[in-house]
This record gives C-alpha cells, structure tokens and sequence, in this order.
C-alpha cells in the first residue's frame, strides 16, 4: 500500500521544476539596450568618453609619432632604424595598422549609437551640449581615420554600416562639418577632460591645416588663442600632471577606466615605475633640444644608457592623460596658416616661451622648416609628426621610404570581409604591376 | 576471502538442487554434444550432488562434449572449459562461479555472448538508464581500465588516447593538469563549443575550466577532478542514435564515465601507491647555435644587407668573449617527481552496499617550480529500503593546488624564452641581480619570471548525486534523482616588485570563481515481455538543470616587499572586476527499446530541450533518433559455429549550444563604461534574435562479428553526419563597428569509417590480448555565407566550402632562389634576392601578399589515427605495449625566433644555421641570412613553418609481475603485484620541433599551432598494487 500512496507523489515533483520561466536568463552588467531611457542618455554620455578614450588602442594614439622618423623600435625585433621600423611594420597584416582601424570604427559605432539615442531626447540645452560632444568624437575619430587610409567609408548610422568609400577630399570636408556642429551646439570650456566648443574649434583649425585652407585655419587658431580660458604653460605642469592652462582638451585615461599606457610602450624597466620599453627615440631626436630649451628634460632623458621618451611619465604603475589638443599647437597652426613673413610672430612667440631665440628664417621656405621643426620639437611623442611632414610632402625624403608609406594600406582582414573597400592605389598590388 | 567473492557472484538467478554422494565419483555421460544444462543434469542425476549456477553469467544451452566417463570434478573442469566459469565443490553443492582469472582478467572479457561473461560487462549504460550489450543498436564504443598495464595519468580523458576508434584524444601539452582536447568522430562545430558532454554516473559535468580565468597561460581541466582508479567504465556515446537523448548536449559526442561500486560481499581493499620520475626529451633539438655560429650568421647577414642596399651597418662582435655560454634549457627543465596512492574499499550487506575511496597525488612539472597536488576522496552508498524502493548517493570531493608557469604564448613563455639569448646573455650580473631585457638581454629574462612570481590555483569541487527509485508494480520504475557540481576556484598571481610585470611596485591579481551547476532529474521506466519472444522498454524523463557562475578578481600593486602577497596591503587597486552569469536548460526525454526474439531490436528516441541562450522564439529544439539491429547469427540459417553476427543502423539528430555566451542573443547596454569615476553605458552586443540551435544529422551503419568463440572480434562502422547552422563568431568588417557577430553561418560533413579488432589467444599458459583500432575521418565544409567566402578564422586557418574545418590557409613556400635572375622584378625591387625564399604567386600579379597568394596547404585533422595494444601474461607477469598513432595531421610553429637568421638579433637554431643558404645549390629549403628584412621569417605566414605532424608514439610499456597467491595469501593478501611502467618512451615523427601533439586550442577552426607549450615529458613509474 505504501509504494501505491508514494509513487503518485514522487511523480508530481517534475512538475515542481517544470516550468518555461526558468528559462528566461538575464545578465547582471546590463540591460536591454531597448530600455535605455532619458535618464539614461548621462551614464550613455560618460560611456561615450570611456569608449572614446581607449578604443584606439595605444597604437592609434601614438602612431604618427611611431613612424614619424623619430622614434625606433627597441629589442631584437630588427626594426632598429626608422626606416626598417616603417618597411617592416606597416603592411596590410600588422596589428599597427589593424588594430586602430578596429578600434577607430568600434568606437564610431558607439558615438553613432550615442548621436541617434541623444537626437531622440526633447529639446534642451543639455540635449545640445551632448551631441557637441558626440559630434566632437565622431570629427576626432574620422580626422584620424581620414588622415591615416585618404578614402574611408564614412558611417554615421547604426543601422546601415554598409556603406562605400568617400573619397579624402569629401571625407575632410565630412570631417570640418563635424567640429562645425560641435562648435555650435558645444558648452563653453569648463575643464580639459571634457569636449567644450573651443575645443571644437582647436580641432577644426588643425582639420584646415590638413585640408590645405590654410586662412582659415590661422583664423580659427587665433579664435582659440584669443580666448581667455588658455594661455602657454610650463611643460612640467602640463605633462607632470600639474595645474595648467594650456590643455584645450585630453582625455583623463584612468588606470580603472582605459587600457591605454602609454608610458609602459616607452619607458625602461630601470625607471623607478617600471616600463616594457618598446619604442625608443632615435640618437638624432634625442639631440634635437637645444640646451635652453625648457622642454628638453620633459620630452626626452635617459634612462641608464637607454634614451627614453619623457612626456608620459607614470610607467607601468599608472596611466598618464591622453593629450588632445593643447594651446600650443593653434600657435603653431597660426604660424603655418599665416604663412611668412606674417606667421612668424605667433612662432617666436612660442619659441620665447620655450626659453629659445627667436627664429629668423629668411624665406617662406627657411619660415616652414622653423615651424615643422618647432611643431616637431613641441609636439614630439603626441601624435603629429608623420601626418606633419605627409601633408608637408617630406615624408619619403625624411624618412627614405617608399611613396606607399604616405599613406597607411587597409588591414587585408578588411578587404577580405567588405568587398566595397578598394585598396589604396599606392597599395594595390596591380597598380604595382603597372609601373 | 574468495567465498565471499563467490557468495557474492553468485546472486539471483535459477538454483537447481539434487543429493548424491562425493566429487571424486565416476559420471559417464551419453554420445555426442549436450547442453550444458543436460550435461549438469547428467551429474546431478549420477552423484547426487546439486549443480548451482547463474544463468545470467553461464549459457547452459551452450552445446558441448562431454567426456564419456570421468571424475565429477573432471567433468565439471571440461564441461566448464572455454566459459570463464568454475566449479567449486562445497558439501552436497557445486557453485558454479565466476572464476577467478576471468573476474580479474576483465582485460579478456568483453562479448556478449562469449566465453568470459561477467554481470557488469553485460551492462552498457546509456543515457538515462542501462541497457544489455547484445541490445545496443548504435554505435556505443565502452572502455575499461586496464587492471594490469593502464597508463598512469592524472585525468580521465588521457586514459581514452588511442584506446576507441573514433574518439581523439590530443595532450595540449605537458603540463600536469592541462586540458585535453577531446573530439569524437572529427569536429562537431566550429565554435569551442567542440568538447563532448562528460556525464558522471549521471551527472553532467560542467566544463568550465578549474581556474578562475586570470591567468593567461593553459586553463586547467575540468576532469582532473575525477580519480582515474575509481572508474569502472566509460562509454562513449558516438552516432546521433546514442547521444541523441542528450539532445541539444550531444553532438560532440558523449562520454559517460561510470565510477566503481560496491557489491555484496566482505570489504575488500585495494591500495596502490606508485611513483614516476619524468623529464622532456629530446631537448637537444631545440639547441641553438653557439657564439662562433651566431655571429658568423649575424654578420653574414648584415654584409648582404650592405651589399644589397649600399649601407654599412656595422659587424656585431662578442662582448664577453670569455664568458661561457649558459645553458638556460638545462636550468628550466628538471627531472621531476610524481607520487601517487590511491585506497579504496568496497562491499556490502543483502540491502546496502558502499565504495570509499581517498587518492593523493602529487606531481611535479618538467619546469621549474612548476606542480599539481591533488587530494581526493569519493563515497557511493547504496540502499535497498524494500523490494521496491532503493536510494543511492553518489560524491565526490576533490582539492587541488597547483603552481603554474607561464607556457606557450605567454609573454614570458618557458621554452621560448629559454632560447631566446645571445650566447652570451646571463641570466645575472656579476652583483647577483637580474640582468634585464632590452638593456642585458633581447628578451625577457626566464629565471628572473620564475623566480620572482607566485602564481598558483586552487581549486575545491564537489559532485554528486542522490537518487530514490521505486518500483510500484513489476517492470515499472520510477527514479528522481538530483545532482550537482560545484566549484571554487581560486587564481593567485604574484608578481614581485623586480618581476617585469611587477609594475616595479609588486602586482596581485586574486581572482575567485564560483559555479554551480544543479540538475534534477525524474525518469519514468517500463519493461515488459511477451511470452511469445517479444520484449518492451520504455522511458520517459524530465531534467532541469541551471548553471550560474559568479566571479571576482581584484588587482592591486604596490607592496611593502615581497613577503606580502594580498590585496589588503596594497597601495592601489588598478582593477576590481566581478561578474555573475547563468544559463537554464529543460528537457524532456523518450526512449523506447523494441525486442523481437533476441533478433531483431528497434531503439527510438526523442528529447526536447529548451535553452536560456536562445530567444523565446527559437527557444526549443527537438531531436529524434531511431535505430535498429539485426543479429543475423541468430536467424535459424545462420550455420557457422561460435560465430556471432550482428548488424546495426541509426539515424538521428542533435544539437550544440556549447560554444555561445549565456546572453548571445540579447542587444545589451553593459554598464562599467565610466569616465573620470562617473558611471557609464555602452552598447557592447548587438544580439541576434536569430540564433539557432546547431544541429546534426547522422547516418550509421555497423557491424560486429566474433568468431571461434570470441577469439577473433571485429566491429566496423560507417558514418556520415551533417551538421548545420552552425555557429560561430563570424567575422565582420570592422567598420560595422563590431569584428564578429555570433552567428549560423554554415554547415559541415564528417564521414568515416571506424574499425576496433581485438583478439586473444592462449595456450601453454601464455595469455596473449591483442587490440587494434583504427578512425579515418574527413571533415568537409558544405556551405558557408554566400559559399564563395573564405572566412579567415585567425592568421594561419581560413574556412572555405570544400575545405576542411582546421584547414591551413597561408602562403606556399616553392623553394629558395638559387639565382638572382630567378627574381622577379618586382620582389627584385623589394630586396628579395638569391638565398631568399620563393612564394607561389598564386593571383601571378607578381606581388606576394596575404590577400591574393594565400592557399590551402593541408589541414591540423589527421587522416587516420589510433592505437594498438598488446598484452601478453604469462604465470605472474603481465606485459603490455601500448602505441598510438596519427597520419597526415600537419602543425604549424608559431615560434620563428631561431629561424629568422639575421632579421634581427634573435638566436640560430643550430641545425637551421647549419643549413642555412650561402650560395647556388647549397639549400632548398633554408633561406640565406639577411639583415634588415622580414621576408623569410615573419612576413607571411607560409608553409616554411608547416610541418607533417604525423607521428607513432610508444603511449605506454609496462611490465608487472604477480606474486603467486599462496604467497600473497602468507602475507594476508589476495593479490600483490609490482609494475614498472614507462610513458612515452619513444616517438617516431618528422616533425622538426619536440612534440607534434601540443595544440592547446579547444577550437577546431584553430588547431595545429605549436606555440612552443612545454612538451609531454617522458615518464617511468614503479608501483605495487595489494588487495586484501
């Protein structure tokens, strides 16, 4: 009688666990992106500048200064001359090239996510303020991408990524637009860490620059020089993390927020904060400081026997900010936009703050070297000089490489996955056969 | 002691009873053959004795020659003779029981319905339930361990390497506690998701690693938890027919593992204790060039250089001339100690009956400071409350510690970094302190990351399960069963303030996770029979399982010294992580086992299962399977004597869910994005609605034959399995903003053909067992995408329609210039010249890029593969020659440093710059030293690094020896048996580096790389196993 009362009740428990519910599973670090909300759009913004700041990887930060001539790679790599350093890492296979086309377009997808859940939100002055700074973003990344590949395929959708490529010319002026609108909508400057319209407009004289209008650049610099909120600074304030008014903008790169160091990719295990001492500066940079020249010690030492580049200082202990833009450089493209004899005020100026003479260059020609060297000397280790003496048309001769190395080639994964992307013509192969 | 066992062999069954007088009288027996039953009535009915038998271990309708007149116990020998079975004589009864030689020699035990029967052999477990091997009709392939002669290995799977045709069993490397990488019959999918489902006794076992992740080095297995001498048998579930009740869990294969019991009887003990020293061979091809040599290359390479380009980089000299070179391999490698005991006692009463066991092992690696220790204890209770209610518990717990060193591609990996000096790099300074790279050295200095980490795991699992089952009426049963897995795991990883990821102030990533995996099970079953030779099974199930895993991981830096080694001190936090996820799973089973006199069987399955991972509407998958056998010797025809014939055939469908994320299919908006310490959100996932179950279509057929009684058996099967919608992480254009998006993207065929042959043979007291299996297996892919894609899984694999999964696709080296004016002009103009390598130009456009020129060179899946063991005993001594093999498997190193030949300061491998290319004619296939230029080395990817990683290993050599059982008896033993046993002892193989066999990739679009993981180490083992 006893398995006749128990069985009917041992055969009711899978009823007790049989139930579809369970099977609903839902992740604890997130939520449904169909449920982001208005109150949601501030923690969207804040992850914009996260995504923004690290998605590059230090490869997209730093590679102008890594193939600008003036920096080598250390090691036994063999890439022990500019030359090698160049030839050997960029082809279409490299993670030097990969890895920031990756992360450019990773982070173009959140802006673009962000600039179409922010235009859903009802007018206000906050709704402004926060499509400046996704509009900011979006001219920050495309001028990368523009000046790295020339003939990109410019996305601003979320919903349709396939799209083919603009060419330079249309993508710089895409690019102009974007610091345009950012201008218009952006809040005045409250501090270096987040997208202001000077800062806007910082980026937009230094997009004229590349687009060739050079007026237009030296006037929109001047805009930003004429502005109360900055004034030239000492280099140990502005790179050993002091107060200064100098940085337009930069990103802050906190330890727990970004990956990016760029401190460890130069510094030597021998500094007191440790390094993996990638890439060093070559003899010639190291020599490039005259002796009074105050940003000599900050910009380059020696670390044992080992030359180092000295702006990123926290090794691999900590991060050090990103720098964006900083008042210096609308100096420098006033200079170069007003071109000789009329630019050479704004140069000297710069050059007396620094603690040298004033240059005195004789010809338009002498008056472009002095500002390229000054640009170089200034800006050494922060992103420009590659793109500097490209756009200057100095570059083969500089460095002695190949045409093709203006230009960086598409990641061959790319071209394998998006049949609508056409090689750069100095990297197609069949163009090579032609000649 | 041996009654005991008899008593306990001799369970249900018919007990025939009569009454005469002694043993030692005459019988004579009637002309011509008799079954065995009328042959025992013949005694019975002459020496009014009673014959006892079980007709479950003896066929008494089994025909035979009696002998015309003979003593009773004579009789009783040659009646006897050929079934495993003898007669013991007690008072008026003669038991018939199992004899001794055929319980221990379960080694020659194994057909259905031949000569060594044995109760538990007839027992194939299924899923959910066991069925009677002459039954099965799909392809189930059943391994025990060998009492005598298994190899000695610290997780389970290794035990299955070459032993089961079909199932291949590759080492990721020859560190203690690494995962294996298990495939059966080729590859199921294209994501990780490629492993089969373990289930032990029952319980499905989470195959989560047994590490919290941190490390970035080898991820520990999930099934060194189980203790290799508490496994009975392991079966494994191959065609859809048998793994189709596990459904959406089933196309990888099955393998259930089922652990010892006890039976009734006096407790019996067995205790083992075996030691092993082991160490890497071989080493010595990996020696690099000495300082002569390296820089007689080095310098070679920078005047062509010059020569070529009109430069003038100047000559690299020795700078510590009189230094003599250190041998970095020499103090990384050791010989290392193993120690391993294993206890278990067993038996039981009329109702319960129990098995407890306890193993320690503690093992050594071949790198210094590396070691796994390993502490485990096991209990299985059984109870028989009443006739009709029984309740059962099942548990394991087992404690590892291990110490890791960094392997494979790790930046501080050991063996490359053990080769990557100058020959006059130190490890030290004159003043005792580290020298360092990119200042004293090229590369990171080994000993300095040995000795300035302390990196360890621990791991605490625990599973199990209890269950209760009724019988209410006879044939029907209920059983409800709930079981678990649980595991803690816990990641320390110190760096020291002078280790060179110690961040100079000392960094502590501890690390814990958590996973649970609950399963509940109700399974209601029926068997009935007809009296007319018709014979029903039936089972319905229900199961539910949940997973969760939670995890934590926080790392800090800045340590007062070294002597503090937690996070509580420390001066920062640079990150502090933590994550829960978990996933469901219901379903619902069916299986029903159709029987037509013994000869014609009909197997049907079905089971629906619905996972959390997908979205509601593509939630649940249903996978039938039905399958049949034939056994033709029983048709009334069939006239060849002691030949046993039986056909099968199967078709059926599974699923994989294995490989996707808990919440692949959900568009997420993750939070941890923060910005100046706000908190953020980021759209991370953009989900897929769309996913689908993966599933697997297969055809079986097979066959089993045994001749002369068992002596000869072959068994052979043919397969053909479709899988489609698989999924993977497709790559996409990184201007969609995301590089991959989990996907179906395709699907997939394997086809083979598995042969197992096994025979045995005895005479003059010699016992000889000889097994021999062997699986051809090609793996096609059928349809990808838009079927013109060459989908690029990493830099060496690509996948491709008609091509194998795990194919190669680089560029194809042709040879080596041996003249300028073979140059192309356009490489010409690049600076390739004579020496240098020749690629194919595939596209014939003159460029050599990867776009264009690459091709499919072969694949990391072997044509064939499989083992051979042969066991001779003979009096005490036991002999036994295990080999394992692989054909036309090819592996790709990674590790070019030493033949890069002056593309930078790297090290020579000696044999390569002995090689090396100087000038017409004087290589084909090594290229000339050059200076400055990546052409030959890292450029391309390309078959100059793809080797033929076929190879025959000897897997296993032992030698024991048991002391005869009257003398064992004088020292309170049943049994006492010393073994010598080496492990790896030799390799046969052109592969140019130490093992073929490392490939730590679990993914099979990704397999084949030899990233230089630490090899599997030769090993010799002493040990001695009593029982009492």
């Amino acid at each position: 009688m006893k398995k006749i009362m128990l069985t009917p009740i041992l055969i009711c428990l899978p009823l007790l666990c049989c139930c579809d519910r369970n099977l609903d599973q839902y992740p604890h670090n997130g939520i449904s992106s169909e449920l982001i909300c208005e109150e949601d759009a501030q923690l969207l913004l804040t992850g914009v500048y996260n995504i923004a700041q690290y998605k590059p990887t230090f490869n997209g930060w730093a590679l102008f200064d890594l193939i600008g001539g003036d920096i080598i790679r250390t090691g036994a790599s063999g890439m022990n001359t500019p030359e090698l350093l160049v030839t050997m890492g960029i082809t279409p296979n490299q993670s030097i090239v990969a890895s920031p086309w990756n992360g450019f377009y990773a982070g173009l997808y959140q802006i673009n996510v962000f600039i179409e859940k922010i235009g859903q939100l009802p007018q206000s002055q906050k709704k402004d303020e926060m499509l400046a700074a996704g509009h900011f973003f979006r001219g920050l990344y495309y001028y990368n991408i523009t000046a790295r590949w020339r003939n990109i395929p410019i996305v601003t959708s979320t919903i349709d990524t396939d799209v083919p490529q603009t060419q330079e010319e249309e993508a710089w002026i895409f690019v102009a637009e974007e610091f345009k609108e950012a201008i218009r909508l952006g809040s005045d400057f409250q501090d270096k860490n987040h997208v202001s319209h000077q800062a806007a407009k910082a980026l937009l004289a230094r997009t004229y620059l590349a687009m060739g209008m050079m007026k237009e650049a030296a006037q929109v610099a001047e805009e930003v020089i004429a502005d109360g909120n900055f004034a030239l600074s000492d280099f140990n304030s502005i790179f050993r993390g002091g107060y200064n008014r100098e940085e337009i903008f930069s990103f802050a790169n906190l330890v727990q927020e970004s990956s990016v160091n760029m401190s460890s990719y130069y510094y030597t295990k021998q500094s007191p904060v440790g390094g993996a001492y990638n890439f060093c500066p070559t003899q010639e940079a190291m020599d490039m400081y005259g002796p009074d020249d105050s940003r000599k010690s900050v910009s380059v030492d020696y670390q044992g026997s080992n030359p180092v580049l000295n702006k990123y200082c926290s090794g691999d202990a900590g991060h050090d900010p990103l720098y964006i833009v900083r008042l210096a450089e609308m100096y420098l493209i006033s200079a170069e936009g007003q071109g000789y004899p009329e630019g050479l005020g704004r140069l000297n100026e710069l050059r007396v703050h620094r603690g040298l003479s004033p240059a005195a260059p004789a010809s338009e020609e002498e008056f472009l070297d002095a500002v390229l060297d000054e640009r170089r000397l200034e800006l050494f280790g922060e992103g420009f000089r590659w793109f500097d003496l490209v756009r200057t048309g100095r570059y083969e001769k500089t460095v002695g490489v190949d045409s093709r190395y203006t230009v960086l080639p598409i990641p061959a994964r790319e071209l394998t996955l998006n049949k609508r992307l056409k090689q750069h013509p100095l990297w197609d192969a069949a163009s090579d056969n032609k000649n | 002691m041996r009654s005991a066992i008899n008593t306990m062999l001799v369970i249900a069954g018919l007990i025939c009873t009569l009454t005469l007088s002694a043993q030692d009288q005459t019988v004579e027996f009637p002309q011509g053959k008799l079954r065995i039953r009328k042959a025992f009535e013949v005694i019975e009915a002459q020496s009014g004795l009673s014959v006892a038998y079980n007709e479950d271990l003896l066929d008494v309708n089994k025909k035979v020659t009696p002998p015309k007149s003979e003593t009773v116990s004579c009789a009783m020998e040659i009646l006897l003779h050929g079934t495993g079975m003898e007669a013991i004589f007690q008072g008026k009864l003669i038991l018939v029981v199992l004899s001794e030689k055929a319980q221990k020699e379960s080694l020659f035990a194994k057909n259905e319905k031949g000569i060594y029967v044995n109760m538990l052999e007839e027992a194939v477990v299924v899923g959910y339930g066991t069925m009677q091997k002459k039954d099965i009709t799909s392809a189930i392939s059943t391994y025990r361990p060998l009492e005598k002669g298994e190899r000695q290995v610290g997780c389970p799977d290794a035990l299955l390497q070459g032993r089961v045709a079909g199932v291949n069993v590759t080492a990721s490397s020859g560190t203690p506690g690494s995962r294996n990488r298990v495939s059966i019959r080729g590859i199921g999918s294209l994501t990780a998701g490629n492993e089969p489902l373990y289930v032990v006794d029952g319980i499905p076992l989470s195959n989560t690693s047994a590490d919290a992740g941190e490390w970035g080095g080898e991820t520990l297995s999930p099934l060194a938890d189980i203790n290799p001498a508490d496994i009975e048998s392991i079966q494994i579930l191959k065609d859809a027919a048998s793994a189709a009740i596990y459904g959406s869990r089933g196309t990888n294969g099955v393998i259930l593992i089922t652990t010892k019991k006890g039976y009734k009887g006096a407790p019996k003990v067995t205790a083992d204790a075996s030691t092993s020293i082991s160490y890497i061979p071989n080493l010595k091809k990996l020696a690099v060039a000495d300082a002569d040599l390296y820089l007689q290359v080095q310098n070679e390479a920078i005047d062509n250089y010059n020569r070529q380009t009109g430069s003038s980089v100047s000559h690299l000299s020795n700078p510590f001339p009189d230094r003599a070179q250190f041998n970095w391999t020499d103090v990384v490698f050791r010989t290392a100690f193993t120690w391993n005991g294993n206890l278990s006692v067993s038996g039981g009463s009329q109702r319960n009956r129990y098995y407890i066991s306890a193993n320690a092992r503690q093992n050594q690696g071949t790198v210094i400071g590396s070691r796994l220790d390993k502490y485990g204890v096991k209990a299985t209770v059984t109870s028989d409350i009443r006739d009709w209610l029984s309740v059962g518990m099942n548990l394991t717990a087992s404690h590892t510690y291990s110490d890791r060193v960094p392997d494979g591609n790790m930046g501080t990996s050991i063996l490359t970094h053990a080769l990557e000096h100058r020959p006059w790099d130190t490890p030290y300074h004159p003043d005792g302190s580290y020298t360092i790279k990119d200042v004293d050295l090229l590369h990171y200095n080994l000993i300095q990351a040995i000795n300035e980490q302390d990196v360890y795991n621990r791991n605490f699992r625990m599973f199990g399960s209890a269950y209760l089952s009724v019988t209410p009426i006879k044939g029907l049963k209920f059983k409800t069963s709930i079981g678990g897995d649980f595991m803690y795991a816990e990641d320390h990883i110190y760096y020291t303030a002078k280790h060179m990821y110690g961040n100079s102030v000392g960094l502590l990533t501890d690390a814990r996770k958590a996973y649970t995996s609950v399963v509940i099970d109700n399974i209601l079953s029926y068997g009935c029979s007809s009296t007319r030779g018709f014979a029903m099974d039936i089972m319905l199930g229900h199961s539910f399982q949940k997973d969760a895993s939670s995890t934590a991981s926080q790392t800090g830096q800045g340590f007062p010294s070294s002597d503090f080694d937690v996070n509580s001190v420390a001066a920062e936090y640079t990150d502090v992580t933590s994550g829960m996820s978990s996933w469901a799973l219901q379903s619902f089973m069916f299986r029903t086992t159709l029987k037509y006199q013994n000869r014609y069987l009909l197997t049907l399955t079905a089971r629906a299962d619905g996972s959390s991972k997908f979205a509601r509407e593509n939630r649940y998958g249903f996978f039938p399977s039905a399958s049949a056998g034939w056994v033709v010797s029983k048709e009334p025809f069939w006239t060849a004597h002691r030949t046993e014939f039986k056909l099968r055939t199967s078709y059926g469908l599974t699923g994989n869910q294995g490989g996707i994320g808990a919440y692949a299919y959900q568009a997420l908006a993750n939070g941890g994005y923060n910005y100046l310490n706000e908190n953020g959100i980021a759209l991370m996932t953009q989900g897929n609605r769309d996913l689908r179950w993966e599933k697997a279509s297969q055809y079986d057929i097979g066959a089993d034959l045994s001749f002369w009684s068992g002596a000869l058996t072959v068994s052979a099967d043919l397969f053909q399995k479709d899988t489609k919608d698989l999924l993977y992480n497709k790559p996409t254009s990184a201007v969609s903003g995301f590089t991959y998006r989990t996907s179906n993207i395709g699907s997939m065929r394997n086809r083979g053909l598995e042969l197992t042959i096994g025979s045995e043979l005895s005479g003059y007291g010699i016992l000889w067992k000889g097994d021999f299996n062997i699986s051809f297996i090609k793996n096609r892919l059928t349809s990808l995408l838009d079927d013109n894609d060459i989908v690029t899984t990493d830099d060496y694999h690509a996948l491709k329609v008609d091509e194998e999964v795990g194919s190669f696709y680089m560029i194809r080296m042709l040879g080596i210039y041996q003249d300028d004016s073979q140059v192309p002009e356009t490489l010409y103009k690049q600076g390739v010249r004579a020496g240098d390598v020749i690629y194919e130009d595939v596209n014939g456009d003159g460029e050599i890029d990867t776009v264009n020129d690459s091709q499919f060179v072969g694949s990391a899946n072997p044509v064939f593969s499989g083992g051979l063991n042969n066991s001779i005993s003979w009096k005490g001594f036991d002999l036994s020659l295990f080999l394992t093999f692989s054909y036309g498997n090819k592996i790709y190193q990674t590790w070019t440093g030493g033949l890069r030949l002056g593309n930078g300061e790297w090290p020579a491998q000696r044999s390569e710059a002995l090689a090396r290319w100087t000038g017409p004619g004087t290589s084909r296939s090594v290229p000339r030293a050059i200076y400055g230029m990546s052409w030959n080395s890292t450029k391309f990817k390309s078959t100059r690094f793809l080797h033929d990683a076929s190879y025959l290993r000897c897997r296993n050599l032992s030698l024991g020896y048991t002391i005869p059982p009257d003398k064992s008896r004088m020292a309170g033993m049943t049994s006492i048996r010393v073994y010598v046993a080496a492990d790896n002892l030799f390799l046969i193989s052109p592969y140019r580096y130490i093992d073929p066999e490392v490939n730590t990739s679990l993914n099979a679009t990704k397999m084949g790389l030899d990233c230089m993981w630490t090899p599997q180490p030769r090993s010799f083992t002493f040990g001695v196993t009593v029982k009492f």
